[in-house]
């Protein structure tokens, strides 16, 4: 009747198991079930306990290690309990002898009988799964015993040398019935006959260093799975002795075990640093499929309840035995980040992904057999978990978007743009033009904003071309209105005056001549309306000293605006500067040598057009006074266009818009804000490898806190080649030593600044010095014979 | 539109976590499950496989580049509990520093802005934020922010050390922001900084459902002000902004996506957010001067062209 009702037990999976535990009292090294997996024993040093396994719980049934003397016999170090006879356990002590258990036995002491063949440690027992009499013992001292237990002798021994034996297997009885599989610890997986100890029938390594365990298979005999020290899991095929599967564990895998009813799982634990269980898919080498990671400390034996797939115990140094169910499992795949994206300085975005499409790669070794079994039609669950293996790095190219262009233009205006060297206003008609030529009207129509806004006065230097004099003419009333607000600039040249004075057109400067006409006169030229007289004038009117005064002004022009490409001049504002007759203009000029030399100037304008109409001149006057008198802040409008550059990520614009306008605008823009363009932006051109450019930038920021940056790790250390001290006033002249450390060898000199030396005769002088010797002589100047030529 | 321009078969063994291309976008590496880091030279449309970095034991999470004023260094991060700092010197890659403090999985690691020095943080699946800083002489140091997020951390991101921020504090110089963002299997997003050497929380931002997959904080460049990215399992991105005058954070739902969003990924410029969600999709945001976030582009994988040259291009690796 009993039996009837395990086998019915058998079949059927508990109706509710549930993860839980007990403390077994002490460290458990290895645990082993009964035969329907209601009982599970439990072993370790000073652990021997029998537990039942209900869904309510672990309930503690025999406490073995009792008795008169408590030896190492009672310290199993492995356990079995027999497949057939329910009431015999075997277990492995630690000093070699192996014990039978009856629990059958009616006194307290369980003890049936000892056999003391081995020397060492056994490292494993293991029952025939229908010979229920056959017990195999391996141990450290490097011999395998097959144990008669009705006979209580040995039946015979297997031995391959002294190497010891980590572990051994019966084969499954119905697959391979006389075979079972020994490793040990050199690496070496051993498939014996139990009929025959002269030798195994097959030999192979399996992993370098120690095999910690072995598995058959359940139901594929050619299966067979091994692990050990190099943290690998290995699954071969017995009969073509191939490794077909190798799982990657991430410590020393001490016990494996394969799932029952899942051809591809096996369950793990470590020997070392991982605590968890980790349940693999042979074909998904990395990652495991299910992990429990209750335990606390390592996991020391696994084995699945009654070959439930959905049922694990597991026993740990922390002394707790576990029941895990499936359903609680981690699933490490499901967790982990199957995408990647990342975004390159280029507005490149990279993609990496797996492909569910199920582009295998044949770079794998196991390949072929992967395809196979991934084409295997299944709905089960672990095969979505495998389907997701394989990899493609994708590259998308959003160049083609509009707002996300590649930053090429970035790498482009940095490198055309013009930062310095020429007006303002060329400078930014050029940067426009480069903006434009890279289609960025918004930036190219900035740059043209204020290469009118902020354009300086100025006279034709090639009056010949009355395109270009209007677009100045046009830059010039606007200028006015800046110099409203800057009144800084009011100082006049004096040379500049006293040409114009002296200039023969400063006749025709008559009072009449009043302000509104030459208003008019210039908003006529604004309005695009050239004056056809314009080149009669410049024809006609006094060549001569007006080619002069042309030159002047082109000379003066130079002075004025144009800071010279050498960080030796700084910009030199008080100089200055023909809009600053301008700025004097509209309030009636003040300044007496500005107000002259404005007229000169304008005179030359006005003789132009004697004959304009007098009532147009009045309208456009008051066209005039429109554009011009409002106080117009645009300062404030242009810092705002800055900033909003910068917040849509454009840093390069405002950069070099502060840089070319220099004290136009800077003043209006706090200096951190600045620093913080100048920073981001010498760091875009850093990632562009744009060195140069930046280096350009840092040296035109006129930041302290920039100027910086290139300036660290400039300084040079000497020390003086007579007494080896270093030289701290001059690098000429030792104070220590007081002697002159370098001569130059041709002029006999101290070398104050660059010296040149032969890195062969290590003499040397003054650059230029040296230079002209060698252009005539091949020899050293010294006379010491040397041919520096060629050193 | 936006088109596939290139797809590079890495040989990876196994599902790739992540890529990242280098400060130069000239580099790209990427980690898999297959245990192994690789690197490839991305020059003109040729990939070139420079490295195959072994040395971890489990699935390699994420990857990070230095700044390359300390080199060609890519940190690693992986399921074995171990964060390896890979380093070139002379064109061969070796590793440099490995550190193996964590009690479980480390799934983030981020290279803070150069300015603040050699520093690393690390996210782990035990809870903790580790802060690792070289010393300049071969050894670093490490902090640790236990128990950051409960259950978990999974993503770690840097804050610019010339934060907005900074402009709007006390008068004279700003100094150098270090702050971090963390984003956990709590449902939480926290902001941290350090203050007097001890790492502090600074915020915490609550407004996802599901675990927190990626945090990235935007670079400023010229930006008035801080945003953080955070996607969720929840399948939402959520904008965090914070306009420096307080310590107040406003959020605005980007998008809910139709499947769980892994990672972000912000421009250079700070202004263009690359999402990448569970159905192989990346999309590109932007947003617009009415503050509201736009699509700007939506690729499926797969669908962009790969020409006849390109694939041959790939098979050659």
């Amino acid at each position: 009747m009993q039996t009837v009702q395990k086998i019915v037990h058998d079949r059927v999976t508990p109706s509710n198991p549930k993860t839980m535990s007990i403390d077994c009292g002490g460290i458990v090294s290895t645990i082993a079930q009964n035969r329907d997996g209601s009982q599970v024993v439990v072993g370790g040093r000073t652990v021997f306990k029998i537990f039942n396994v209900d869904d309510e719980g672990f309930e503690e049934k025999h406490n073995l290690r009792v008795g008169k003397h408590v030896n190492l016999n009672y310290c199993a170090a492995d356990i079995a309990w027999n497949h057939i006879d329910d009431n015999i356990i075997a277990t492995g002590a630690t000093n070699g002898a192996v014990v039978i258990w009856d629990l059958n036995k009616l006194s307290r002491c369980k003890q049936e009988h000892v056999f003391q063949e081995h020397k060492r440690t056994i490292n494993r027992v293991s029952f025939h799964d229908t010979e229920h009499r056959c017990l195999l013992s391996a141990s450290q001292d490097g011999s395998m015993k097959l144990f008669d237990l009705r006979k209580k002798e040995v039946g015979l021994s297997f031995s391959m040398g002294n190497i010891s034996i980590r572990d051994v297997q019966f084969g499954p009885s119905n697959l391979s019935y006389f075979n079972f599989a020994a490793a040990d610890e050199n690496g070496n997986l051993m498939i014996w006959d139990m009929r025959r100890n002269e030798r195994c029938e097959r030999q192979f390594p399996a992993h370098s260093g120690p095999v910690f365990s072995v598995n058959w298979h359940p139901e594929d005999r050619t299966l067979f799975a091994t692990a050990g020290r190099d943290k690998t899991i290995k699954v071969w095929d017995l009969v073509k002795q191939k490794c077909l599967h190798t799982i990657y564990s991430i410590a020393s895998v001490a016990r494996i075990k394969w799932r029952p009813q899942r051809r591809y799982h096996i369950a793990s634990c470590s020997l070392l640093v991982d605590c968890s269980i980790n349940i693999w898919d042979v074909r998904r080498p990395y990652v495991p499929f299910a992990t429990f990671d209750n335990h606390k400390d390592v996991t020391t034996s696994i084995i699945f309840k009654n070959k439930d797939p959905y049922v694990m115990l597991s026993g740990s140094k922390d002394s707790l035995l576990y029941q895990h169910v499936f359903r609680d499992a981690k699933r490490p795949g499901e967790e982990l980040v199957p995408a990647g994206v990342d975004v390159s300085v280029h507005g490149l975005v990279g993609h990496a992904n797996s492909n569910k499409q199920g582009k295998l790669n044949t770079n794998l070794d196991s390949g072929g057999l992967m395809a196979g079994l991934l084409h295997k039609k299944s709905t089960d669950r672990h095969d979505h978990f495998v389907d997701v293996a394989p990899y493609m790095q994708v590259f998308l190219d959003t160049g083609q978007v509009v707002p996300i262009e590649e930053l090429s233009w970035m790498v482009e205006s940095a490198k055309r743009y013009l930062l310095t060297g020429k007006s303002i206003e060329e400078l930014c008609k050029h940067n426009a033009q480069v903006s434009l030529s890279l289609n960025r009207g918004q930036v190219a129509q900035s740059w043209f904003i204020l290469s009118t806004l902020f354009c300086t006065n100025q006279c034709d230097i090639k009056p010949q071309h009355p395109n270009r004099t209007t677009s100045v003419s046009v830059s010039r009333h606007v200028d006015k209105s800046e110099n409203d607000k800057n009144k800084s600039n009011k100082e006049v040249t004096v040379d500049t005056d006293d040409k114009t004075v002296d200039d023969g057109t400063s006749g025709n400067s008559d009072d009449e001549i009043d302000d509104k006409e030459l208003d008019s006169r210039l908003s006529n030229i604004a309005r695009g309306q050239i004056n056809p007289d314009w080149d009669i004038f410049f024809g006609d009117g006094e060549p001569g000293s007006f080619d002069l005064r042309a030159m002047n002004n082109f000379t003066a022009n130079n002075k004025e605006e144009w800071i010279l490409p050498s960080e030796a001049f700084h910009p030199r504002h008080e100089i200055l500067d023909r809009e600053a007759l301008s700025y004097t203009f509209p309030h009636g000029g003040t300044d007496p040598h500005a107000h002259l030399a404005m007229e000169n100037e304008l005179s030359t304008s006005v003789v132009t057009s004697p004959n304009v109409d007098q009532s147009s001149n009045e309208v456009l006057t008051t066209d005039m006074r429109l554009v011009q008198c409002p106080d117009w802040e645009y300062v404030n409008i242009v810092t705002d266009m800055l900033k909003n550059f910068a917040s849509e990520g454009d840093v390069q614009t405002p950069v070099c818009m502060l840089i070319v306008l220099q004290d136009k605008i800077r003043p209006y823009i706090d200096v951190e804000l600045e620093e913080d363009w100048f920073l981001s932006y010498i760091d875009l051109l850093g990632r562009f490898r744009l060195w140069t450019i930046a280096n350009y930038v840092i040296k035109l920021s006129n930041l302290p806190q920039i100027s910086m940056l290139n300036q660290q790790s400039t300084t040079i250390h000497v020390n003086c080649n007579t007494c080896t001290r270093p030289l701290h006033r001059s690098s000429w002249l030792c104070d220590r030593c007081k002697t002159i450390t370098n001569h130059c060898c041709i002029c006999h000199l101290p070398v104050k600044g660059l010296f040149l030396w032969c890195q062969g005769c290590s003499h040397g002088g003054h650059l230029q010095h040296v230079k002209d010797w060698f252009s005539r002589n091949a020899e050293c100047p010294t006379g010491c014979g040397h041919i520096c030529e060629y050193a | 539109m936006v088109s596939v321009m290139n797809s590079i078969d890495t040989a990876h063994e196994d599902m790739i976590h992540d890529a990242q291309l280098d400060y130069y976008g000239t580099k790209l590496a990427t980690c898999s499950s297959d245990r192994s880091v690789k690197v490839f030279d991305v020059k003109g449309g040729q990939q070139r496989l420079v490295t195959d970095l072994r040395g971890h034991e489990g699935p390699v999470w994420q990857l990070a580049w230095a700044h390359p004023m300390y080199g060609n260094l890519i940190a690693s991060c992986g399921y074995d509990r171990k964060v390896i700092i890979w380093k070139e010197t002379n064109g061969t890659w070796g590793k440099l520093y490995e550190y193996s403090n964590h009690d479980s999985s480390v799934n983030s690691v981020c290279f803070a802005p150069h300015e603040l020095g050699l520093v690393l943080a690390c996210g782990s699946s035990d809870g903790s934020v580790s802060i690792l800083s070289s010393t300049g002489d071969g050894s670093w140091d490490a902090k640790k922010i236990k128990n950051a997020h409960t259950i978990g951390c999974n993503a770690v991101s840097w804050a610019p050390a010339l934060s907005p921020n900074a402009l709007f504090e006390q008068s004279g110089r700003p100094s150098l922001v270090k702050k971090l963002v963390s984003g956990g299997c709590d449902n939480l997003v926290k902001i941290w900084k350090e203050e007097e050497g001890e790492w502090i929380e600074d915020q915490k931002l609550e407004g996802h459902s599901d675990w927190v997959r990626d945090v990235a904080w935007a670079p400023s460049i010229g930006l008035p002000k801080s945003i953080i990215a955070s996607c969720s399992q929840d399948c939402r991105v959520i904008i965090w902004t914070n306009d420096g005058t307080s310590n107040n954070w406003s959020s605005t739902v980007l998008n809910k996506f139709k499947d769980v969003v892994w990672h972000l990924s912000w421009s250079i410029t700070g202004n263009i957010l690359a999402v990448s969600g569970g159905d192989n999709k990346v999309s590109l945001w932007k947003e617009t001067l009415e503050g509201q976030w736009v699509c700007i582009s939506d690729v499926k994988q797969g669908q962009g062209q790969v020409t006849e040259g390109q694939s041959q291009a790939s098979r050659n690796l």
